[in-house]
Parts: C-alpha cells; structure tokens; sequence
C-alpha cells in the first residue's frame, strides 16, 4: 500500500499545491492529502476531528461505520483529489478515506443574469458550478419527477454532464438518445459548446444552433415542462436546452407573466424586427439598384437625391455600412465596459455623420443600416441573433444580383435550411416535443 | 406520423403557384363566353380522379406508387412509371423555362434569362435534396410568410371589376374540349396531385383533408379567370398573355409603401413555383433512385438538375415553351386519367387476392 | 460524403453567379420621369418627359424633349444621349397632344401595355394647347413640393369629381370593348391657376370624337360610381353640396329597340340660398337640371356613336354577343333612355329654413 502512496505522489509531482501531513487520530499516525488550492486545511481538520472523534469507540470501529468511501483504487484517489477532496490514509490499517472537506470559495455567488435581461422575473442565474446550478434548479421547480442523469466524458479533463428532463413530459427518445451519444463517446474531451455539439453527433457548421441556451432558471424550467431535454455542464454557467425551435427566437419565459395581449404584441414585435433585420438591407439594395419601380416615385427622388455622388454600387455602399457597424458591435463587446460608451458616441455619432458629409454612403442607408441593428436586438438569445447577422448578407448578395426576386428566393433558400435541420428527428420548425416516440423522418 | 397539415399546405401552395400564371390565359383562349363550365368540369375532372387515386392507394397502406406498381412485376411498373418519369422531367424542365421568361417579361428585363433559370434550378435543387420532410415543413414557412400577402392581393384586385361582365353566363358552344389551349390548362390542373402518392411511406396523411384544400383551391380558379374578365371584358383580355397579371397590374393603391403590387404578389408566386419544383424534383428522384440504385442520391440530383438546365438552354423562345406544353399533354392526361385507375384496380384486385388467400 | 459535396457545389454556384452581375443601373444613375407628353408629327412621334429633381429642400422641375419613331425610339434615343438611363416605370401621367388624339391612340397604348414599363395604372390626360408651350409653363411655375400636375389627378389631393380619372388600362381597354368608351380630362395651362380643367374629351375606338363640359364629367363620374361626394351645384335659387349618390339600372329590349331606365338618388345639403325658396322648389330645380345635363351628354355621345356610359354593359343579359358587337352603331344610338333624379335634403346647414 505504500507504493500506492509513492505513486500517487509521483502522479502529482509538478504540482506543488499539493500536500501530504503527517497527523494523530486517536493517537494513530494517519496521513492527510489532497490540493491546498481546493480545499481549507484547518478548517477541514477541525471538521474531521469533530466527525471521528467518538470517545467510546476504537477507530477501527469509527472507520467500518462512519466512513464516507473507502478508497481502493488508485485512479479514484486521483479523481477524488482533483475533485477537492482530501484523502485519510491510515497506514496500520492499509485504509483509505475519501472525505467531504469544507473546500475554498473558488465559486462566484449567485447573480444576476449578465447575458440575458429579465423583466419582472425571478433573478437569478446559473453559475459555474454544476451542482450549484442543478440546485437552482431544484430549488425553483420542487418536484419528484425531475431526472438528473449525470455523466462524465473526458479522459484528460473529466467533465461532468447532468442530463435532466421531467418524467411524463420529457421526450423519451430524445432523452435516451442524448444519453446513450454521450455514453458512447465517452472518451471525447468537452470544452465548449462546439465540442459537445460534435460529440452528440451534429455538424458544427450549421449556423442554426442546435440547443437553446440561457443562463435564467426559469427558462430551463419552463423548457422542463414542454418536454425538452436540458444540459447542464460543469464549468459553463449556463443550461442547454435541447431541442432549438425557430419559434424560441420570439419568445421568453418572463413575458408570460403579461396579460395575453401584451405578450403577443412582444412577440409581434419581435417576428418584424425579425423579418426587418435581415431582410432591409437587401431591400435596399435591391430597390436602389436593380427594382427601382418598386419605390414610390418620391422615395425614388429624394434615395437618388441621396445617392448623388457617390461613387460605389449600392451593393459595396450596403457591405461596407454593414460592415462598419459589425466591427462597432464586437468592438463595444470585446472593451471593457469603462470605455464602452466612447466607443458608441464615435461610432455612432461621428461616424455617422461624418460618413454621410463624406459621400460614401447616402443618407437613407445610415437610416436602414441603424434600423437593422436594432430590429436585430430585439431576437431573444444571443446565437440567434448573431445568426440574423450572418443570414443577411446572404440577401444581400442574392438582392444584389437578382432584385426583389433574390430577396424572396434567398427567404425561399432560407426557410428551407430551418426546414431541414433537426434534433434526432426533431424539426427545428416545431414548435413543441412531443412525449410519444416518435420516428425519425 | 401524420402529416396531413403539411400535406395540405404544400398540395395548396404549388397549385397557386400554378394557377395564376398560365391558366387563365389557357381557358381565356379555350372559350369566350361562360369561362365557368371549362373551369367547372376541370375542377369536377380533378376531384374525381384525385379521390380515385387516393382510393387506389388506400388500398397500399404504407407503399408509394412506385412500390405499388413494382409489386405487381416489372411489366407494369415499366409501363406505368416510364411515361410518368417522363411526364415530371418534362414539367421540371417547362417549368423552369416557361417561369423564367414571365420573370424577365414582368420585372428582371435586365437580367439574362440563364440566370434566372440558375438561380431557380439552384434553389429547388437544394431544397429537394434535403428530402421531402423538408420540402413540407419549408411550405409551411412560405405559407406563413407569402400566403397573407397573396390572399391580399387576390382581395384588392376586385378594385377595378365590372360585374356585367360576368355575361353571358350560358353558352351552347362546347368546342373548348378540343382546343389545344384547354388541354393545357390542365396543367394547373393536374400538376401536382401525383405527390400524394409519393409521401406514403415516410409520412401518413388523411385523404378527407386533402379534398377539402382542394375546395378551398376552388375559389382561386374561378378568381385566376374571372378578375381579368370582369376588369377588362372578354374582347380585350384574349390580347393578354398574363391577364391576372395585368389586372393586378391596374389595381391603383397610394397607402401602400412600394409601388407595384404586382411585383410582390408574382414573387410570393414564385416560391410557390418553387417549392412545386422541388416536390416534383423529388418524385422524380424517387423514380430513378429505384432505377438506378447504384448511385448516389445527391450527385444523381445535380446530374439531373443540371442537365434539365441544359435543357432550358435550349429553348430558344415562348412558341417552343407552348409548344412543348402541347407535346407533354399526352403524358399530363395519362398521368391524370390513368394513373388513378389503375391503382384502383390493382388495388381491388390485390385486395381480393387476399380474400382469396384468406379462405 | 453526399453532403459535403452537395455544398461545396451550391458554394461553387453562388460564386458562379456572383460574378455574373450585370447592367444593373443604380437608382442616381436613371432619369425618373413623372409625366410624360406625347405628341405625333408626320410619323414621328415626340416625347416630352418632365422630371422632378429634388435638389437640396426644394423640388425642380426639369423638361427633356425627344423624338423617334416610335416612343421606345424616342426613349432609347434619350438613353442615348444623356448622361442617364431614361425610365419610364415611375410615369404616373401621360399627356397627349389633342391633334395625336384625334389621329387615334391604338398604337401608342397598346405600345404602353406590352412594355409594361409606364404602370397600366398611370393616368391619362389630353392637352388643349401646343404641348411645349404646356411644357414650358410647367417648368417655370417652380413648386415648393411635390409636382401639382401629378397632385391635380392625385384622388387623396387635388382632384375633385368634375375631373375624370382614366388610366392606360381602361383606355386600351375601350379599344377592344364594344360597349365601353372612355373620357379623357382635358387640361391646359391656368390664366389663374396653373392647370385648368376644360372638360373631357370622348375617345372611341382610341379617336377623340367629341368634348363635354367639366358638369357633364359630374354627371359621368357618377354614373360610373365615383362618387360625386363634396361637389357644389350652383342652381338658379340655391348652391347646394352633394353628399353621396347611388343609382340603379334597369334596361330592356322591346322589338330590338334597347330602353333603358334610370335613376339617381342624390342627398344634398344646403349651402347658400338666394331668396326664401321652399325645399320642394329646390329639390325640383335640381333634378330638372342634372337630367337636362344628363340628356344633352347623352344625345352628343349617341351622335358620336360613343357610349362613355357603358350603358351597353347592362345589355349584356338582353343581347347575346354577336349582336352586341354592333351595340355602338346599331342600338346605342336608338337608346331611349328614362333618366330620373331623385333629390333628398339631408339637412340644411345651420340655419332653419321654412
């Protein structure tokens, strides 16, 4: 047993957090180890103190009853010391413990969500820690029937993947199917979510994201009860919610504490801020240079009036606004929010209006430029709309050559991708699971 | 699973798509007075062999037609699918051609016609080859999105009509059954119903639903016909080669934001052409993806499209469009008024087969 | 894989197509012009177009002239020669010449509908005087907004219902119809305002045979459902303002000979009276003189062989279609038509009268 300790000791060689102390329990020698950096020394020695120290029983006896794990493989150790736990071994009797230790605040608390906003809705969210974050969940949604299946992937970096769903609603087929992808592919490490994405067997290309992710609560929850799957994964501080529905882009869960009219308004809203972002810009471009007699003859005027003098095609003059303003809004990301508003103010306004004092782009474009942008705010979930983002440029090109009929065509060509993408037979146009198996068609 | 609302929604779309165009051009030619009985009897023509044909295959609970024919040997599916197969190729490749040219008359004269024809050959392509669950859901998308839009346009083109137009409404001429022109009309007749019998296997679909979209379709042949007329009188919409949209043409209203109505309501036509390409795309794959098995579907797809592309090519004008509508009748009415039949009656003979069998 | 290569060769495609761009003129680089003058000298056929050019914040009005053998000549000529592609897609009036009209407009409309580029939805509109001279008045008025010619037929702005409406499709249509003619407004230059509206010219068979008077249009606007709504008719004893109008037909054919009946109910208000007339009286003066107006219309038209009316459409149950194709020449100028207006006051205005 004493080689084991000795291997064990090489395996964690170039890590110097980690520690080994000799200690008296019950005046026996034992050895404590673990990782300094996860776990409170003392605080956690306190702790075993209080649990082992039973006056009327021998230590052996304490041991065979009150043990939390008795290790006997090597490679648990190993996992149990990078999950945080310490180690007791007492040499005289060639035992292992594998102990809960009160382990350093490496979590953030929980906060408000920072991706999302939530309007008069509960306000908390999802952090990086899976068990925090099935707790959340727990604790919202109390219920019997929640399945938590938890399974870990990984060989280098083990990463633990909690699989829920709600019994009596959650489809069946997708649950197992999920599942038994993941079981199969254990051995493949999950980073990210491109990773996960692969692992479950889809193409990482398609630009419509297979899951719905959200770091709110009450969205997983709400998703739980139409039947959907949800993951949680360690590390990311936020749930995928297996399958995506197109329809998901118009609505989110808070909004239904709105009285029905208003509800529908929003999403109203939503579908033409939709239907605006990524098709205005081809609208544009199409009107401006190739389907003129679409205009009315006084837009027609006052674009050409706009227009004079500059010395691009419609197509380069929309590129180029389209572009300007991408670069605006990753730069607004990537700054640190102390000079984020700089970045706006230059962006926005003297670019703006110098672009238009320049010549390079005529006024009614800055106006159709900043009404895309915005339509394209109003989509529910990040990836959506970044997927609106890259979708209208397809229009574009398409408006460009064809007018007004590449525009319809590029929808046509559009809506035929969302029909074709699925979930293991589910349609990304559906807009509920259904319990029953279903087939895959 | 049943699929019935798409089913519906696709057999709906695909025949906007087809009426608005040329078939009020075709019954204007046929006849010219009483445009309802050539209407009428094209409709009854369609109901009936529609029923009969989703009877026939009743009769195959989950088998397609070409499943259903190769079961009874190989003679039968020959003599049955060849001309059908021919029958699809040809309508893929008029289609294409014949949209085309109305695209460049009404809004792209700049544009050179291959390029249209690409560019719709491309689209249908694609969507076909993402396989038939696709094509039905994507209908249920441009349903969403076009459908308001053309129902609005079909609404406000009452604006200019004069209902004593309408007379005479009897007529003791019946020559129009001869005419080439009403045997072509029934290609917004008998264009798509073939695809009921394709989706069999994948999906299930409920026949009653079916029959009542095509009542619903019955109001939109009589308005493809009767708006030009009552806007523009029957003497003068014979000089017309498109009269709906002509007619849509001089609807005049200032609150909309674009000028030309039109323009959007022959696009939104346009996806549904579409998507009719693609369904027949598909039902054409079907067929010779069970001819020829060997091959990949895909590069069969593209090889197909592309030489159909070739095909357009070739066409050099309107005439030889009309004329290859008038070579691909044969094909159309064996298509219509055979087809249905025989499945009936392979049908009711296999089914007695069974009894026999049974004791 | 199938897939795979199934999107590199969409891919391929796109790029394909993408290098096909073609003459796609930008909307700054075409002349819109917003009405059009046609006029025919020998066989050539002169175009004025007129352009509104919004320059800073106010509007210009610019006047090509052209001319060619035809009207697509003429244009393709402009092309030609000015710095623009020329564009006739957004043309929402077309004026012609009154001596062009005369001649006959068979050609040129149906020219203008196989093109499809002027809009079948345009206006049209005849010119009382030389159509440069028309022109030339039209560019030096300078309007603050918007072009005033367009506003004056425009239905939400200037126009009112003794100013008829008809557009390139009803006028091609009248060329094939049997029983339909149409009027065209005549315009000419305004010695108080800048257009004036002089009446509408009768066009048969795409000829303009015969003028009837701005009252007359009234009554032809109304006839043709309209709407006369908002019109002042001055009387010997009262002005009144009509508020709404309906009619109905009843036609029938008695020993080949059409009759037809007809009435028009008008409800009227009062607006200025001369005297103390009684309601009675006023109701009376004014049906005796919108059905003598009717008549005296009617009687020109029936000379001309014209009927602007589309009284022959209420044949079309009576007469089968062979025979209607002589409507014009045959029974439209036999017609016996009782015409009859039945006037009510809807109210008074503010003031009691007794």
């Amino acid at each position: 047993m004493k080689i084991w300790l000795e291997e064990i000791k090489t395996v964690f060689k170039e890590c110097d957090d980690f520690f080994l102390q000799h200690d008296y329990l019950y005046n026996q020698p034992v050895i404590l180890f673990g990782l300094s950096t996860l776990i409170d020394i003392p605080q956690t020695k306190k702790l075993i103190e209080i649990n082992l120290n039973m006056p009327k029983y021998s230590l052996q006896e304490v041991i065979d009853h009150h043990l939390v794990k008795v290790a006997r493989e090597q490679n648990n150790i190993i996992d149990a010391i990078l999950e945080g736990k310490i180690i007791l071994y007492i040499p005289d009797f060639e035992k292992y413990m594998i102990m809960e230790v009160i382990s350093k605040s490496l979590n953030r608390s929980i906060e408000l969500p920072t991706n999302e906003n939530v309007i008069q809705d509960a306000l908390d969210s999802f952090i990086e820690d899976i068990d925090t974050n099935i707790g959340i969940i727990r604790k919202h949604f109390r219920t019997k029937f929640l399945i938590t299946k938890v399974i870990s992937t990984g060989i280098e970096q083990e990463k633990k993947i909690a699989l829920l769903g709600l019994e009596a609603h959650v489809n069946q087929n997708l649950m197992r199917k999920i599942e038994t992808q993941l079981k199969e592919k254990h051995d493949q490490e999950i980073h990210n979510a491109q990773s996960l994405v692969k692992t479950l067997g889809f193409s990482a290309w398609d630009i419509v994201p297979k899951y719905k992710s959200t770091e709110i609560p009450t969205e997983v929850i709400a998703s739980l009860k139409k039947g959907k799957v949800v993951l949680i994964i360690d590390d990311f501080p936020f749930a995928l919610i297996f399958p995506n529905f197109l329809w998901d882009m118009f609505t989110t869960e808070n909004e239904r504490n709105l009285p029905i009219p208003l509800m529908l308004f929003i999403r109203v809203l939503r579908v033409i801020g939709v239907i605006v972002a990524t098709l205005m810009p081809g609208l544009y471009v199409a009107l401006v240079s190739v389907n003129p007699e679409v205009l009315q003859l006084e837009l027609g005027l006052s674009i050409a009036q706009s227009r004079e003098g500059v010395p691009y095609p419609a197509l380069v003059e929309v590129l180029m606004m389209l572009v300007i303003l991408e670069l605006i809004l990753e730069a607004s990301v990537r700054l640190p929010k102390s000079i984020g508003p700089t970045l706006t103010m230059v962006g926005g306004i003297i670019l703006g209006q110098a672009i238009i004092s320049a010549k390079l782009v005529s006024n009614l474009l800055t106006i159709v430029v900043a009404g895309t942008t915005i339509a394209n705010a109003t989509v529910v979930g990040i990836q959506n709309h970044l997927m609106l983002r890259l979708l209208k440029y397809v229009i574009v090109i398409l408006a460009a050559i064809y007018g007004v009929l590449g525009i319809i065509v590029g929808t046509v060509l559009i809506c035929a991708y969302f029909a074709s993408i699925n979930v293991y037979g589910i349609s990304y146009l559906d807009y509920q699971v259904s319990k029953d198996e279903s087939n895959n068609g | 699973m049943d699929r019935s609302m798409f089913v519906s929604i696709s057999y709906f779309l695909t025949h906007l798509g087809l009426i608005f165009f040329m078939y009020p051009t075709d019954i204007i030619a046929s006849t010219d007075e009483a445009y309802w009985i050539p209407i009428t009897l094209g409709i009854i023509i369609h109901f009936i062999f529609l029923s009969i044909y989703m009877k026939g295959l009743s009769y195959f609970p989950r088998k397609n037609i070409i499943m259903i024919y190769l079961s009874h040997g190989k003679i039968i599916a020959w003599i049955f699918l060849l001309p059908v197969a021919i029958y699809l190729i040809m309508i893929i490749i008029i289609t294409i051609r014949s949209y085309s040219e109305i695209i460049t008359i009404v809004f792209l004269s700049n544009t050179p016609l291959w390029a249209i024809m690409f560019l719709l050959v491309l689209v249908a392509t694609y969507l076909s080859s993402r396989g038939l669950d696709s094509i039905l859901r994507s209908s249920l998308l441009l349903a969403i999105l076009f459908l308001p839009l053309t129902l609005f346009v079909c609404f406000v083109s009452f604006q200019n009509v004069d209902w004593r137009y309408i007379f005479p409404l009897t007529t003791n001429d019946f020559r129009f059954i001869t005419k080439p022109s009403y045997l072509m009309s029934y290609f917004s007749i008998g264009g798509v119903f073939l695809f009921i019998g394709f989706i069999q296997p994948l999906f299930t679909y409920k026949p009653k639903k079916i029959l009542y979209t095509v009542l619903l379709l019955v109001p939109f042949w009589i308005i493809s016909v009767y708006i030009p007329i009552l806007t523009f009188g029957n003497s003068t919409v014979p000089h017309f080669y498109f009269p709906f949209v002509e007619a849509v043409d001089s609807i005049d209203i200032n609150w909309l934001m674009f000028d030309r109505v039109t323009v959007f309501f022959l696009l939104s036509l346009i996806t549904f052409i579409i998507l009719f390409l693609s369904l027949i795309l598909w039902m054409f794959m079907q067929i010779i993806t069970t001819c020829i098995p060997k091959f990949r579907p895909n590069y069969l797809l593209i090889l197909i499209s592309f030489i159909s592309f070739v095909c357009c090519l070739f066409i050099p004008d309107w005439k030889d469009v009309e004329d290859l509508f008038l070579i691909n009748s044969p094909f159309r009415f064996f298509c219509l008024l055979i087809v249905p039949p025989s499945l009936l009656i392979l049908g009711i003979r296999s089914k007695r087969k069974e009894k026999l069998e049974n004791g | 894989m199938g897939n795979t290569m199934i999107k590199v060769f969409f891919l391929l495609c796109i790029v394909l197509t993408s290098t096909g761009c073609w003459n796609n003129k930008d909307i700054n680089h075409r002349l819109l012009p917003a009405v059009v003058g046609i006029s025919k000298n020998g066989d050539k056929y002169k175009l004025i177009l007129e352009l509104p050019v919004l320059e800073s914040d106010n509007m210009k009005i610019q006047i090509i002239k052209a001319t060619g053998k035809s009207i697509a000549d003429a244009v393709d000529w402009l092309s030609m020669n000015m710095d623009r592609g020329v564009d006739l897609f957004h043309v929402k009036l077309i004026v012609l010449d009154k001596q062009f009209a005369k001649q006959g407009l068979t050609d040129v409309m149906s020219g203008l509908m196989r093109s499809r580029e002027v809009a079948p939805n345009a206006q049209m509109a005849i010119c009382n005087e030389d159509l440069d001279y028309f022109f030339g008045n039209v560019q030096k008025s300078k309007p603050p907004t918007g072009d005033y010619l367009l506003d004056f037929f425009e239905k939400d702005a200037g126009w009112t219902p003794n100013i008829a409406l008809t557009r390139v499709w009803q006028v091609y249509r009248s060329l094939h119809s049997s029983t339909r003619d149409v009027i065209i407004p005549i315009i000419q230059t305004g010695k108080l305002t800048e257009v004036e509206h002089i009446g509408s010219a009768v066009i048969k068979n795409g000829k303009m045979v015969s003028q009837i008077s701005p009252n007359d249009t009234l009554l032809y606007n109304a006839f043709d459902g309209q709407g006369t709504q908002g019109i002042v008719e001055v009387m010997d004893l009262a002005t009144v303002l009509i508020l709404s109008d309906w009619k109905s037909n009843k036609s029938m054919i008695i020993n080949e000979k059409p009759f037809m009946k007809s009435q028009l109910n008008l409800k009227v208000t009062i607006l200025e009276t001369k005297g103390n007339p009684s309601m009675d009286l006023i109701k009376k003066d004014l049906s005796t003189l919108i059905t003598n107006r009717f008549h005296r219309m009617l009687t020109i038209t029936q000379k001309k062989q014209a009927d602007i009316l589309g009284l022959g459409q209420t044949f079309r149950t009576k007469l089968p279609r062979a025979k209607l194709k002589n409507w014009r020449e045959k029974y439209y100028p036999i017609l016996k038509l009782d015409f009859q207006v039945n006037v009510d006051i809807q109210n008074e205005g503010f003031l009691k009268s007794d």
